[in-house]
């Protein structure tokens, strides 16, 4: 081991030793000025080469010299620079131009980054890719999109939880432009809370997660949200079956700031409003959900610029009886603010600062005559974090930064009353906590062929007072309570966690890649359902729940064919999960009136294991990806199943799937998805008998049931306007094409083409009365979604 | 009291079952395990019953037959208030007097005249030094194919209501909710069960109710009004058919002459009625987690051993 230190060091010596410089600058697209992410910067003749960073910020470290540099860009035609790199040069670049006619564009393939990098499990979508992915209802959703990929699967038909890995959807860390996002689903999950209009790039990490991430278990998604453009107003937006959208990017000054506001709203509820007659006693019953987007970016200097990024979304949804005077509204939604600074020190130090707020809230009032019940649920956290990076040479990309955030959760929190009395339901129940971390990393090419990226996070979790300890007696004894007051710290947590990961050069451009990731995770979901809903309550850790703690290892085998056309890869990963939570058998998110949540609590452990195929094409008119995952997920918990391992209700022995997007030519897109999964598991009454002439149940195995597998198809085609107009050229007078300012495109989109009746649900249906001799007992499935067509229209200028 | 979580998912569900479609399936549920389920309960100044019969496989017969041929004989049950200790004999319909087929019926849920088609057994004594006595705590056990159940039941002092009324609807004046005054216990555990039953007469001079019903939702606790005074309103549990016009569902109507039933119940029987009015509503449903009954019995069996005491109110519902 000191030997291997010894000679690391001396290569970094000898490395850095020679006459080096460095270009370093910003990657921009030419048509809007926006900033580039995962631009590709490659001097062919040294074969070395980056990529920008989320920022599009980039930075290389050559021996000193001429050199000609290409900037790739997927999609665009590369671009060759000659540059002077004999001493250091800050060159910003500006790639391709809103001039560019489309049949000059050679488009490149994405490159040999998939095999070149130390990061195993990592999957970027372009979200031009995403758009011509057949969507559900015509709503091009993020969410639903990443549940195609290998290793990913969905809860349920539909819906927006996601499991990475055979981690719970909680152990996802969704950052959209770095602020925390808790819940990315609208309508009950059916829809994401990401408005494509106003996301300019995807990024899933579901193994090895480097040390610059934390707080979460299973996964990142990244979502970075546009930037505006730089350049000139442009409209762009949309009608389609369920919604419509629209959206304003411009210059706030040319090439300096710009911003993008983007706005979506569904109209669900004008058609309830229609289908639901004014005498019907559920007349009022809607829902409707809508969001916002805004970004800002400003360029102070040619080494600083900011951004203001926020998100605003809601759903409302109301239920109404008049029949008996019943009536339910449910709110619920997220408010997400960003704000960030980047600094560039010098061509090799590289700064971000931000500050997010992220604010989520669930409510759910009912009234039902004279008595009202009130029940809010959310949590809201302030954010700060600043992450350096640097550059010191060829071999050596250096992270490091601090994170810290204030969490204020309110599990539940319930008010009743009949008519003038209020009933005790005890104090609004909020938990505070800090949770920091401190981090360090570094991508180290040790040799041509050997890369390591090697960090320590070290996290630490403070729950402080304000906060009321309820210590439950049994039938004898009474409850009792320990105070604590503001400030007071309750428990502390803290952890090392180890993550490295590293890539191992084959011929033929492949690679061998292996990473170990150990991670804490300081907040929990608790979730009552089979399926991701509003009323899941996100809890931290106490004295009581404590932290999850899991480790990952994953292998894996990358090649790339003809040219990186074709991109594989086969990975096998372990996955182990400690103080996972559920309910206590019987117990519900309100019974925590005068009581704390982490009682009806219970804790456990899981674990999973599996294998991924993937195949994936980017590059011509045929494009998409094949993906297989065959995989098992367990847990086992003292108090539940008799402290015997189950299967995990998302637990899944084949995943496969297949998206194929052809573009025939400049005006149609054809594209379609297919799916296959073995069944959801699920927990079943396995006998029945009777109480007091009541028919009751009994449950065995939890998620012993398992229902059919799940397969669908989704096709779409797009149909683009004409992209150019015949124009006379007034000083040649010759006909010229010209590109149209105003583009369109219709998406028709089959959604369950074979109509196949996927099970969503089942549930154990009695009818009829043991005295009339007609009571039957059977299983019933409910399905959701048949084959639906839909259309959408899409416009820009 | 209202339970968000069951409105939340009987909402879910509604929605979706209506929205989407629904269809009979066959799947394979495993893990069916026969268990003994005793039904045992014993009320203020009230015999000890105990039905004793075994859980079934889900995709078993459900018929009439199925179930009143469900009962088993042959256990050996006993009750002790701590000082008497009194073997139950084992009953069967066709043996008992008409009052006691009355009392059997009630127990077993169906009526005096439907008993008679049967000859169901159950196990109770008439010995009238093991009638439930307010205060008294109740072992029973049950020796049956060898195995031993035991479980413990308290009769707790009643709550008897302040006061009832009824009122009349604006929008409906002949209707009404039953209404009360309840001062609950300060510094205590307490749980209530609601049942009422109609006093009039039938056509044929019979009275309209054999047994008292429970209401919808009958079953609470004070954890939101320990020590209040407070009034609140019950429904009609018979008014609930959709030939009524709906401003009259789930109101009496005026002059009819309820008595009321609220009967007080420990903790564990508690727990079991609360997980069982759970069950029955959400029994199945997706966005519910699926909830098995707790019981105060020991030795593996199913159901419960239950000690009321209840306090009667009558009601003439006239303003």
């Amino acid at each position: 081991m000191r030997g291997l230190f010894l000679l690391l060091v001396l290569v970094s010596f000898n490395v850095l030793s020679q006459d080096m410089s460095t270009v370093s600058g910003t990657v921009t697209n030419g048509r809007n000025g926006e900033t580039v992410i995962g631009a590709k910067v490659y001097i062919p003749s040294i074969r070395k080469g980056t990529i920008t960073n989320n920022y599009g910020f980039y930075s290389l470290t050559v021996p000193s010299g001429v050199y000609e540099v290409e900037f790739r860009v997927t999609g665009m035609k590369t671009e060759k620079d000659s540059i002077d790199l004999t001493s250091d040069v800050l060159y910003d670049k500006e790639i391709g131009s809103d001039t560019q006619l489309i049949d000059e564009v050679v488009v490149t393939a994405k490159g040999d980054d998939n095999t070149k990098s130390a990061q195993l499990g990592q999957i970027d979508l372009d979200i031009d890719e995403i758009k011509t992915i057949p969507a559900f209802m015509g709503e091009v959703d993020i969410i639903k999109t990443i549940q195609l990929l290998p290793g990913v699967s969905s809860a349920a038909e539909g819906g927006q939880g996601f499991y990475v890995r055979g981690g719970g959807p909680d152990q996802n860390l969704v950052l959209l432009d770095e602020a925390v996002v808790y819940n990315a689903a609208h309508l009950f999950g059916f829809f994401s809370v990401f408005n494509a209009d106003a996301v300019k790039s995807v990024s899933l990490i579901k193994g090895g997660m480097p040390a610059n991430f934390g707080g979460r278990m299973s996964s990142v998604l990244e979502v970075n949200m546009n930037e505006g453009n730089y350049k000139h107003l442009k409209i762009k937006g949309g009608i389609g079956a369920i919604s419509s959208r629209f959206t304003v990017e411009a210059p706030i000054k040319k090439d300096r700031g710009s911003f993008i506001v983007s706005g979506r709203r569904t109209y669900i509820d004008l058609i309830m409003r229609a289908a639901i007659p004014s005498t019907s006693p559920f007349a009022g019953s809607s829902y409707y959900f809508y969001d916002l987007n805004l970004k800002l970016n400003y360029r102070l200097s040619k080494k600083d610029k900011i951004y203001l990024s926020s998100y605003y979304g809601k759903d409302e949804f109301r239920f109404g009886n008049a029949e008996d005077d019943f009536d339910v509204a449910m709110p619920w939604g997220n408010a997400i603010a960003a704000f960030r600074w980047n600094h560039i020190f010098n061509g090799r130090l590289f700064m971000n600062v931000s500050g997010t707020f992220t604010d989520y809230l669930f409510s759910f009032g009912s009234k039902q005559d004279e008595f009202r019940f009130e029940l809010k649920s959310g949590i809201r956290d302030w954010g700060s974090k600043v992450d350096f990076t640097y550059l010191p040479g060829q071999r050596h990309k250096l992270k490091w930064g601090a994170h810290y955030t204030y969490h204020t959760f309110t599990p539940t929190s319930v008010s009743a009353s009949q008519e003038d009395v209020v009933f005790d339901t005890g104090l609004a129940q909020k938990l505070f906590s800090h949770e920091s971390a401190l981090y360090f990393l570094d991508e180290f090419d040790i040799t041509d062929k050997l890369r390591v990226n090697a960090g320590l996070r070290y996290s630490m979790f403070h729950h402080v007072g304000p906060f009321k300890r309820y210590i439950k007696g049994d039938i004898s004894t009474p409850d009792s309570i320990i105070t604590y007051n503001e400030g007071d710290l309750i428990q502390f947590y803290h952890g090392l966690e180890p993550r490295v990961s590293m890539r191992w050069m084959l011929p033929d451009a492949s690679s061998i890649k292996a990473g170990y990731s150990y991670n804490y995770q300081y907040v929990h979901l608790t979730s009552l359902s089979a399926v991701s809903l509003p009323t899941d309550i996100w809890f931290p850790t106490t004295s009581i729940a404590k932290p999850q703690v899991g480790w990952q290892g994953s292998v894996g085998y990358f090649r790339n064919f003809l040219k990186n056309q074709y991109e594989t890869s086969v990975e096998v990963y372990y996955k182990d999960m400690n103080n996972l939570i559920e309910y206590k058998e019987g117990a519900l998110p309100s019974d925590n009136v005068n009581d704390n949540t982490d009682n009806l609590l219970t804790f456990g452990k899981g674990w999973s294991y599996g294998i991924e195929f993937f195949v994936r094409r980017t590059y011509g008119n045929l494009t998409g990806w094949i993906g297989y995952t065959w995989s098992k997920t367990e847990r086992v918990f003292e108090t539940l199943n008799n402290g015997e391992p189950f299967p995990a209700k998302y637990d899944r022995r084949h995943d496969f799937s297949a998206v194929m997007t052809y573009k025939l030519n400049d005006r149609w897109t054809f594209s379609s998805a297919f799916i296959y999964a073995t069944g959801n598991t699920l927990t079943l009454p396995t006998s029945w008998y009777v109480q007091d002439q009541d028919l009751l149940f009994t449950y065995g195995q939890r998620n012993s049931t398992r229902m059919a597998p799940y397969h669908r198809l989704d096709v779409s085609a797009i149909l683009h306007s004409k992209p150019y107009q015949q124009k006379i050229d007034p000083t040649t007078g010759e006909s010229m094409q010209v590109k149209k300012r105003f583009k369109s495109n219709w998406v028709f989109s089959i959604y369950n083409v074979y109509n196949r009746a996927n099970p969503y649900f089942l549930y154990v249906d009695n009818d009829g009365d043991f005295l009339d001799g007609n009571f039957e007992i059977s299983v019933k499935q409910v399905t959701l979604f048949p084959i639906i067509p839909s259309i959408t229209w899409n416009f820009e200028f | 009291m209202m339970r968000y979580t069951t409105y939340f998912a009987a909402i879910c569900s509604v929605l979706l079952i209506s929205t989407g479609c629904t269809k009979e399936v066959e799947i394979d549920i495993p893990g069916h395990v026969e268990q003994l389920v005793i039904d045992g309960v014993i009320e203020t100044g009230q015999p000890p019953i105990v039905l004793i019969s075994k859980s079934k496989e889900v995709y078993a017969p459900t018929d009439l037959n199925a179930f009143l041929t469900g009962f088993v004989s042959g256990a050996t049950v006993t009750v002790s208030d701590g000082t008497n200790t009194v073997e139950l004999e084992e009953i069967c319909s066709g043996t008992l007097t008409q009052a006691q087929q009355e009392l059997f019926a009630q127990a077993i849920g169906i009526t005096p005249s439907e008993i008679a088609n049967y000859d169901l057994c159950a196990y109770l004594s008439l010995d009238p030094d093991i009638f439930g006595q307010v205060g008294k705590t109740y072992s029973l056990n049950v020796e049956f194919e060898g195995e031993t159940y035991t479980a413990e039941t308290r009769i707790l002092n009643p709550t008897p209501l302040d006061a009832v009324w009824w009122k009349a609807e604006d929008d409906a004046p002949n209707h009404g909710y039953s209404w009360c005054t309840l001062s609950d216990p300060a510094n205590q555990f307490d749980s209530y069960k609601w049942e009422v039953k109609r006093m009039a007469s039938d056509a044929d001079g019979n009275p309209e109710d054999d047994n008292f019903t429970e209401t919808y939702n009958p079953i609470f606790n004070d954890e939101f009004f320990d020590g209040l005074t407070f009034d609140f309103f019950y429904e009609n549990p018979f008014a609930y058919s959709s030939t009524l016009p709906e401003n009259e569902r789930w109101l009496f109507e005026y002059e009819d002459t309820v008595v009321i039933k609220l009967s007080k119940m420990d903790r564990n029987v508690y727990e079991f009625m609360e997980k069982k009015y759970l069950q029955l509503a959400t029994a199945g449903n997706p966005f519910a987690t699926p909830t098995n009954i707790p019981t105060n019995i020991s030795g593996g069996a199913l159901g419960i051993w239950a000690g009321y005491s209840p306090s009667f109110d009558t009601l003439i519902c006239v303003p």
